[in-house]
């Protein structure tokens, strides 16, 4: 396993040139990435980076690391069986709220409960970017896209209040507006010892809202420090994280205090206990000798 | 001496029939029988009727077979709903419950006269020696053994481990039962019945179902991840390996659904593991997007279809071939997946392996075709021996490959190093999106033409793989018979019976459904005139397949219908001798242009 040497942000990022508009959000989300890595430290071998598809599921492409930009909406299984094939790799997953709540939705209660230690980052821009800005799971009530030309008629999903409902253990929100604190975060995350999810509030600046663009947001945010949030209590971070759509709290929101043991903790628990069990691979079809 | 034998049983939920059906196969099996059982159900998905059909003789049995030697009815509404699956003759003898009150020439069986029919009062037997209207099928155990000399010592020693457990009481009461229904069979003997011979050697044969055989053979292949969603009938290869992998260092994911359970695979497999998913007909539509995800990331897996009758939920408990459609040409995009089709229990151990291989050779989704029919019937068989098998490992970069490494190198085979997390240097960015031979998304026509090239080009040797096809009868034999999967062992008998007739008769079993090999059918077909393509689907599909990449003999038909309706032997025998006749009498191909 790993050595930790003096990695720079740089040992993370890639010769490719981002396809991103210019003053996307996700800039800010992959150089926090950078940073986050550099500290942790793990060299880029031993980390692997899942995506889906959107604008922001490209961001794999732009590290250095082994990146799996693969289909729309299931980055989280994909990351899963990473994990699990070789639980000694750091696992990243990323992508946008529409990959991550609409198509993928229905994968993420899942990866909660499983709680493998990965770290699930959504740039979260309330809009299809890559698709040209159609109406997106997080897009507020109301909001005209191309797919809602008189207004969507539903509620948004809220991200936060979605994973801390299905028990996620270690829920944050942040923004490129903070670079610092988005980096810290992220390592964070990276460090908690099971599944972990942070929001980031990255703007699209070709199809977003002005009220998401970065200088807007700066108005709208508070950090949960600020206010002396305990992030040891799930019920107050569920309170806090209703103001989502409204205001924008950054920080963790909860961190379970003494964190469970992971899935693979299990898995490599029941493999040990299992090992005597085995016959050589040759002789595998003794098994079904009918009992004499 | 009978060498072959077929008995069939039914009744409803409670009489113990599927039990029944496995104390005789142990038995049969630790015997030295060859055997196979095939069990049915009622829709209901407890309780309600069931039925087994077991077929045991001294040489390998190769299908369930046609009409029935023995049919017990514990109650005759629930065996008429098994209709052909159960299928009565003037050769049947028929053993069933005298509290029927059905005089023995009045059976509910519409225009047939069995060889012999016997009403046993089983119940009573049972309740009165056994102590419980439970004993119904032992007493049916002795009945069988009793008039057939059957592997009685191995039937007792079976009860002794079932019983045994649950106290001598129990024990010596279902040993009575036993014994009981054998001295009533000796007691009133059937004419001219023949006892069943002895087998040839007394070496127990190995007896599994093909669900499980799939399971052992991706341990063996060295499979150490399977991700999956349970569906029938293919349920029980995740169930084998969940008890199975850990021992072997691995992981069975059961996922939120079909498509996490493949998208798991791939992950694991992008992680360096030889990974396996297996579903029916419906989740395999869900896996489809992330088979084309596999094929253009170039990750080995195998996905085993355990087909079933479709489409949508269909009849999920009853095999048909009706997915090869789907298997290959589901895909979206230029790709060719290779489709590989087991044709029993024990073949499935070299097919599968076989997929692995494949997979693992030229990185590649491989898709394994069973069929409910060898998923879940249970086979007697000659052990295997698996030194015989090669196991192939993913080409991995050497130290040269990796100044720089180049992922998706265009090499002259189109197959190229593969890394995997881990790996020093071997960092790459695998994706879904078209990509350079670095890696590098692209949306550039000439690369992405040259890739697909490469991708298809690495496929190129599997249309020379003719140990793929197994071929049976004279070479220059003017009447073919082309079949696969669970219909193959029905067609290569139904050829053995012409054979005996003196009718000259060949088979070709594919086992490689795609891509087609079509050198291999060229060959094949040159001496043919006329024969049918076999299969259990509405449409035909391997026969229009054909069709597609071959030129068939116009005298080439399909004998095609939908699933859950068995062929037989006899009834392919049946449309041979019609081909034949023709055949004399024209000197001419027979039937029209196809
Ligand atoms: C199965 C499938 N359906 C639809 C698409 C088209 N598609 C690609 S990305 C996307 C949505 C992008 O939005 P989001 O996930 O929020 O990411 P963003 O581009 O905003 O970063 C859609 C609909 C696809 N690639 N695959
Ligand atoms: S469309 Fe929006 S999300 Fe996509 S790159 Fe441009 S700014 Fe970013």
């Amino acid at each position: 396993m790993t050595t930790i040497e003096a990695y720079q942000a740089k040992d993370y990022k890639s010769d490719l040139k981002p396809i991103w508009c210019p003053g996307c959000g996700d800039f800010g989300v992959v150089q926090a990435i950078y940073r986050a890595l550099a500290n942790v430290g793990r060299p880029p071998h031993e980390i692997a980076f899942v995506s889906g598809i959107g604008c922001s599921s490209r961001i794999p492409g732009y590290t250095t690391v082994y990146g799996f930009n693969s289909v729309h909406g299931r980055a989280l299984p994909i990351a899963q069986g990473i994990k699990l094939a070789n639980p000694e790799l750091l696992v990243l997953v990323a992508g946008g709220d529409g990959d991550g709540f609409s198509i993928g939705g229905g994968h993420v209660a899942h990866a909660i409960r499983r709680n493998m230690d990965l770290t699930y980052i959504i740039m979260d821009n309330q809009i299809y970017g890559l698709t040209k800005g159609q109406l997106s799971p997080t897009s507020p009530r109301g909001l005209k896209t191309v797919t809602s030309g008189y207004g969507s008629m539903e509620d948004p999903v809220n991200p936060l209040l979605y994973v801390l409902g299905y028990g996620g253990r270690f829920v944050a929100q942040g923004s490129p507006a903070d670079m610092a604190g988005l980096a810290q975060m992220i390592e964070e995350a990276i460090r908690f010892p099971g599944f972990a999810f942070v929001n980031v509030q990255s703007p699209c600046v070709t199809y977003g809202q002005p009220d998401q663009q970065l200088k807007f947001q700066k108005q709208r945010m508070v950090s949960l420090d600020s206010l002396g949030h305990d992030a040891g209590d799930r019920l107050k971070a569920m309170e806090m994280a209703q103001a989502y759509g409204d205001k924008i709290y950054t920080g963790v929101f909860y961190r379970e205090p003494t964190p469970a043991p992971a899935y693979e903790y299990y898995v490599r628990d029941r493999q040990q206990v299992l090992a005597g069990e085995a016959v050589d691979r040759s002789r595998i079809l003794d098994g079904f000798a009918p009992p004499a | 001496m009978l060498t072959d034998l077929s008995i069939g049983m039914a009744g409803s939920g409670g009489d113990g029939i599927v039990s029944a059906g496995d104390s005789l196969m142990t038995a049969l099996a630790i015997e030295g029988y060859f055997a196979m059982l095939t069990k049915s159900f009622g829709p209901q998905i407890r309780g309600g009727e069931s039925s087994f059909r077991l077929r045991v003789a001294t040489t390998p049995v190769r299908c369930p077979g046609g009409a029935l030697d023995v049919a017990v009815a514990l109650n005759w509404d629930d065996f008429l709903k098994f209709g052909a699956e159960l299928p009565v003759t003037d050769r049947t003898v028929v053993l069933y419950e005298a509290a029927s009150k059905v005089a023995p020439d009045a059976l509910p069986l519409k225009g047939v006269t069995p060889r012999a029919a016997v009403a046993v009062p089983i119940e009573q037997m049972a309740r009165e020696i056994a102590g419980t209207e439970k004993g119904k099928n032992t007493i049916v155990l002795g009945l069988v053994a009793g008039y057939f000399g059957l592997a009685q010592a191995a039937i007792l020693a079976g009860l002794k481990k079932r019983f045994g457990k649950k106290g001598e009481d129990v024990l010596v009461r279902n040993e009575r039962a036993f014994q009981a229904g054998v001295e009533y069979a000796q007691a009133h003997p059937i004419p001219s019945l023949e006892p069943m011979a002895p087998p040839a050697a007394r070496t127990p044969r190995l007896l599994t179902d093909g669900n499980d055989m799939t399971g052992a053979a991706a341990i063996f292949a060295g499979c150490t991840f399977f991700g999956g969603y349970p569906i029938t009938p293919s349920t029980e290869i995740m169930q084998y390996l969940t008890r199975e992998i850990w021992k072997y260092g691995g992981t069975v994911l059961q996922c939120e659904d079909e498509i996490a359970g493949i998208g798991a695979c791939v992950g694991a497999s992008f992680a360096g593991k030889k990974v396996m998913t297996a579903t029916s007909g419906p989740g395999m539509s869900l896996k489809t997007e992330i088979l084309g995800l596999a094929s253009i990331a170039e990750l080995p897996l195998v996905a085993v279809n355990v087909q079933r009758g479709g489409p949508s939920t269909g009849i999920p408990t009853k095999s048909e071939q009706s997915d090869l459609f789907q298997a290959a040409f589901s895909a979206h995009g230029d790709v060719v997946r290779p489709v590989l089709a087991p044709t029993s229990v024990a073949d499935t151990f070299g097919t599968v392996v076989e997929a692995f291989n494949m997979a693992e050779q030229y990185q590649t989704p491989v898709i394994v075709l069973s069929d409910q029919e060898i998923g879940q019937r249970k086979e007697a068989f000659e052990r295997i021996d698996t030194s015989k098998f090669q196991l192939v490992d993913r080409l991995r970069p050497g130290d040269a490959d990796l100044e720089p490494y180049i992922r998706f190198r265009d090499t002259e085979t189109g197959v190229s190093p593969l890394s995997h997390p881990g790996m020093e240097r071997g960092n790459y960015l695998a994706s879904g999106i078209e990509h350079n031979e670095h890696g590098a998304p692209t949306a550039n026509g000439a690369v992405h033409a040259r890739m697909n090239e490469k991708r298809l080009r690495k496929l190129d040797p599997l249309a020379l793989r003719r140990d793929l096809f197994e071929t049976y009868g004279p070479a220059d034999a003017p009447i073919a018979l082309v079949a696969w999967g669970s219909l193959a062992g029905v067609v290569v008998e139904a050829r053995d019976m012409a054979d005996a007739e003196g009718l000259a008769v060949k088979v070709l079993v594919p086992k490689l459904l795609y891509p087609v090999a079509e050198e291999v059918y060229r060959e094949f077909f040159a001496s043919v005139r006329a024969g049918l393509v076999v299969e259990q689907s509405h449409q035909g599909q391997l026969y229009r397949v054909l069709r597609m990449f071959v030129d068939v003999p116009r005298g080439l038909k399909p004998f095609a219908r939908s699933g859950s309706n068995p062929f037989s032997p006899d009834e392919v025998l049946a449309r041979v001798r019609e081909i034949a006749g023709q055949f004399r009498a024209d000197r001419e191909p027979v039937g029209q242009a196809g």
